[in-house]
């Protein structure tokens, strides 16, 4: 019966992660200036797709990677052989990493990726 | 609250949607009522048709696979499996043994999380909120699973053309088994939860009856259908992937309570116990995967099948059994072109917006959300809309819209 | 002027202590839900950020109604709780009216928001204003039951000459004294009976059908905004301590500190605590653990499971009463 059940979960702890905080704070700014620690996130199991890195070295300039995006995240950049990430619209699908010829993608276990600006140079990768 | 005079009575129209809290996506409906009692219903879509079907004529196949997938945010590997078995099928590409056990298990683990979601959805619209906490909270498990076995949590991008992209791990298997415990043993509860619970019984028992003649001839699918009694599933009727190998049967209402009703309470009684064949077939399906290749996973067979795609010519289709029913894709491709010429979806939704009309007829007021809910409807994927020259207003007759129809399938048959 | 100043702290002390026990519903509520729950500050800062929010007026509303109804439904209820005796204190305005005056009192904010909802002009609202007022023929029988039973009960009990329906009255002479096992078990009846009724004088799940959030979006109170919507979530916090007040005056109207032999300041206090313990025990029973455990009834069910079933019950534990009052002398 739900009865039981409800008045068992009140004596538990709540199912929520309290991440970031438990409650939201009088004054944001005020709070990331401080310092304080923040509830840390629930855990990503291994092999999570998160935010790409792109190891600029390494890249061989053949554009395979723009073929394959489903979202034009990549755009190419003619005079230096390069490509350039626009993360903002990254999906997450990680076929430019399973295509490239010369590793030069991968994907880590970020995934705070949240800004003000889809432009700002947390978000445009090079 | 405008009037309308019927030849005797007086009928009151109240609209619900395009934005009502009962609706989780825009879907028009305007009412005819007869005090709390609802005479006709008439529904109008188009309020959130996005056009993925012509963006996905203006790219290659490898990236309309993530655009299939975002459909529907909760049947998206549906959607996947249906595309690049269409893509498969139109261009004759294999597919390994080993990658159609995975397509399964993938497919029926988001039927668990879909499934668990509605139930939570439903008892939102009968305003038990603590039911919805719990289903959703007990949900998080096969989420987790789903974003250890493929990296994502709900737009998986695990299955390609031609294969799937992640192996499932010997580590990775009794974490899944695991899971599969924890659902088994949660069933009993949910069950208990949601069928056992008087004022839930008071509020779906003799609600939104969809009769087995009514489900038949409006062409119902997936639970809709079977919770009429309809025995209607693609695993069965038409198996593919790994499905004919495993025991897989439609269920039914009847197997929980003697008769069949066709109301929203036997649709709760076939999701339910679809979440336990779904935990049977995947435990079937971790125990008779055959070792081996999983398709096109690394760069050369990668590029290999963006030249395959390029060459080849074909049209093909894909259907799937969703958690919502049949979902059905169609794809046309010509030769020295790696852009499809044509891709058409056609989602459960569509085939069962059509019963809402006998389902709503003599319902209360309090049973519209509820009715709403219980065909579990994805208005983004079955959204259509018709295009209208600027300024014109016309309305358009049945007869036009049979010719339109008539004139879009000539033109897919080419 | 000691009714004056004693009216203003019962004004703002009922509204703080409604809100406060909105906060302890609304936590507890998602304890058992298995959520963190927002701070028990909450329904403060709500009413504070609805009363800075503009107040809208729709169309086709009939502005003086339509804006008069909430400060129909505060001022009725807040009336109700002078009557009420709260803590240690006798009733504000114990020689002006009696239970049957708390009667109609307590059903006028349910008609000052069914005519509030008529008033907006939204299709929704009428609805949910009609449901309001179906939720309301259906209660008021079972209650008037029980009350009615209670107080023929003391009257026979007590010597002559005392006003039967005071409820200073009836709080100073606790039922249970009086009666016979027969009339125990009808006033035990009696209890239940008003424990259902409270959560559906509150219009709280399973019961909140005029509000009906995923039928009609608010129902009567869908067009309110602003000041007005203020007003009526500060009507419907002070109706739960008015409700909860009145089920403990009628059943449980025992005091610690009188029982303790404590006078003066002291036994105020711990009269006072021992209240707000009884207060939320009640409130904890009939609103926070019905509306968890419990979905949203049908208009036609709830009328029939007041009318027929709820009704059946209050009305044997009146017979019983009767009985128990003609026999057991």
């Amino acid at each position: 019966m739900i009865l039981a059940q409800i008045i068992e979960q009140l004596f538990k702890r709540p199912a929520t992660n309290k991440f970031p905080v438990k409650y939201m704070p009088k004054s944001i700014i005020s709070f990331l200036k401080s310092g304080k620690p923040i509830v840390p996130p629930v855990p990503t199991p291994p092999r999570f797709r998160g935010r790409l890195i792109y190891h600029r070295d390494k890249c061989v300039g053949c554009e395979q990677c723009g073929r394959v995006c489903p979202a034009n995240v990549i755009q190419f950049v003619p005079q230096e052989k390069k490509v350039r990430f626009y993360l903002a619209r990254c999906t997450f699908c990680g076929q430019c990493t399973d295509i490239c010829p010369a590793d030069a993608i991968e994907m880590s276990s970020e995934f705070l990726l949240a800004d003000y600006n889809k432009y700002s140079k947390n978000l445009v990768l090079e | 609250m405008a009037k309308v005079t019927d030849e005797q009575r007086t009928y009151y129209t109240i609209p619900i949607g395009p934005t009502h809290p009962s609706l989780k996506e825009p879907l028009q409906f305007s009412f005819d009522l007869e005090g709390e009692r609802v005479v006709d219903v008439e529904i109008k879509p188009g309020w959130n048709h996005r056009g993925v079907e012509v963006l996905g004529m203006k790219r290659n196949p490898l990236q309309t696979l993530y655009l299939a997938e975002r459909i529907c945010g909760i049947c998206s590997v549906s959607h996947l499996i249906a595309f690049s078995r269409a893509v498969e099928n139109a261009l004759g590409i294999p597919v390994p043994p080993r990658a159609e056990y995975i397509r399964v298990i993938i497919a029926e683990l988001e039927r668990i999380h879909s499934h668990i979601l509605w139930a939570g959805v439903a008892a939102h619209e009968l305003g038990f909120d603590t039911l919805l906490h719990l289903t959703w909270r007990v949900r998080e498990q096969v989420m987790d699973i789903l974003e250890l076995l493929t990296g994502n949590r709900v737009n998986y991008a695990l299955v390609t053309i031609g294969g799937v992209r992640r192996d499932i791990t010997r580590e990775q298997e009794p974490l899944v088994r695991q899971a599969l415990r924890y659902y088994k043993d949660l069933l009993e509860m949910l069950v208990d939860a949601f069928l056992h619970d008087p004022t839930i019984e008071l509020r779906t028992r003799d609600v939104g009856v969809l009769s087995y003649k009514d489900a038949l001839e409006l062409m119902a699918v997936g639970p809709t259908a079977r919770a009429s009694g309809v025995k209607k599933d693609i695993r069965v009727d038409q198996p593919y992937l790994a499905y004919p190998a495993l025991e897989v049967s439609p269920i039914t209402p009847d197997l929980f309570r003697p008769e069949i009703h066709g109301d929203v309470y036997d649709k709760i009684i076939v999701r339910l116990l679809e979440v336990e064949q779904s935990i049977g077939l995947i435990e079937q399906a971790l125990k008779k995967m055959p070792e081996g290749e999983i398709g096109h996973a690394s760069k050369e067979e990668m590029t290999e099948l963006l030249v395959q795609i390029k060459e080849r010519e074909g049209e093909g289709i894909g259907r799937h059994e969703a958690p919502r029913g049949e979902l059905f894709h169609y794809i046309r491709f010509q030769a020295d072109s790696e852009i499809p010429i044509l891709w058409k979806v056609k989602c459960p939704t569509y085939s069962n917006l059509m019963s809402y009309r006998p389902m709503f007829q003599g319902a209360q007021i309090a049973d519209i959300p509820i009715i709403i809910a219980c065909i579990d409807p994805c208005i983004a994927c079955m959204d259509r809309v018709i295009i209208r020259r600027e300024g014109r207003e016309e309305v358009w007759t049945a007869e036009q819209l049979l010719a339109k129809s008539w004139e879009k399938t000539r033109r897919l048959k080419g | 002027m000691e009714l004056f100043w004693g009216s203003v702290v019962i004004l703002f002390g009922g509204v703080i202590l409604g809100l406060i026990y909105q906060g302890v519903d609304r936590k507890l509520a998602a304890r058992m839900q298995a959520r963190i729950g927002p701070p028990l500050v909450q329904p403060f800062r709500d009413i504070k950020k609805l009363l800075v929010k503009e107040n809208i007026v729709p169309e086709n509303a009939i502005p003086w109604i339509y804006n008069g109804a909430p400060f129909l439904a505060l001022a009725a209820v807040v009336t109700v709780l002078f009557y009420l005796p709260l803590g240690d204190q006798r009733p504000l305005f114990s020689g002006y009216g009696d239970l049957i005056l708390v009667l109609y009192l307590l059903a006028l904010p349910a008609v000052a928001l069914a005519i509030g909802g008529f008033a907006s002009g939204s299709p929704y609202a009428v609805i949910g204003a009609q449901r309001e007022i179906v939720m309301m023929m259906s209660y008021e029988l079972p209650l008037a039951a029980a009350i009615v039973a209670l107080a023929w009960r003391l009257d026979r009990a007590l010597p002559g000459g005392i006003a039967a329906f005071s409820l200073k009255e009836i709080a100073a002479n606790p039922i249970w004294a009086y009666l016979g096992p027969l009339g125990f078990i009808g006033a035990i009846l009696l209890v239940g009976v008003l424990l259902l009724v409270m959560p559906a004088e509150l219009s709280k799940i399973p019961f909140d059908i005029a509000e009906a959030e995923t039928e009609l979006a608010g129902g009567v109170t869908v067009e309110y905004s602003g000041r007005n919507l203020a007003l009526l979530r500060l009507a419907d916090a002070v109706k739960t301590v008015v409700m909860g007040a009145l089920i403990l005056a009628l059943f449980f109207p025992y005091r610690l500190g009188g029982i303790l032999g404590l006078a003066g300041p002291a036994g105020g206090a711990v009269d006072t605590i021992f209240f707000l313990i009884k207060l939320f025990l009640v409130i904890l029973i009939a609103v926070t653990i019905i509306r968890v455990a419990a979905a949203r009834l049908k208009v036609s069910q709830v009328a029939y499971s007041f009318w027929v079933p709820l009704t059946g019950v209050a009305l044997a534990g009146l017979v019983l009463i009767v009985l128990d009052g003609l026999f057991f002398m």
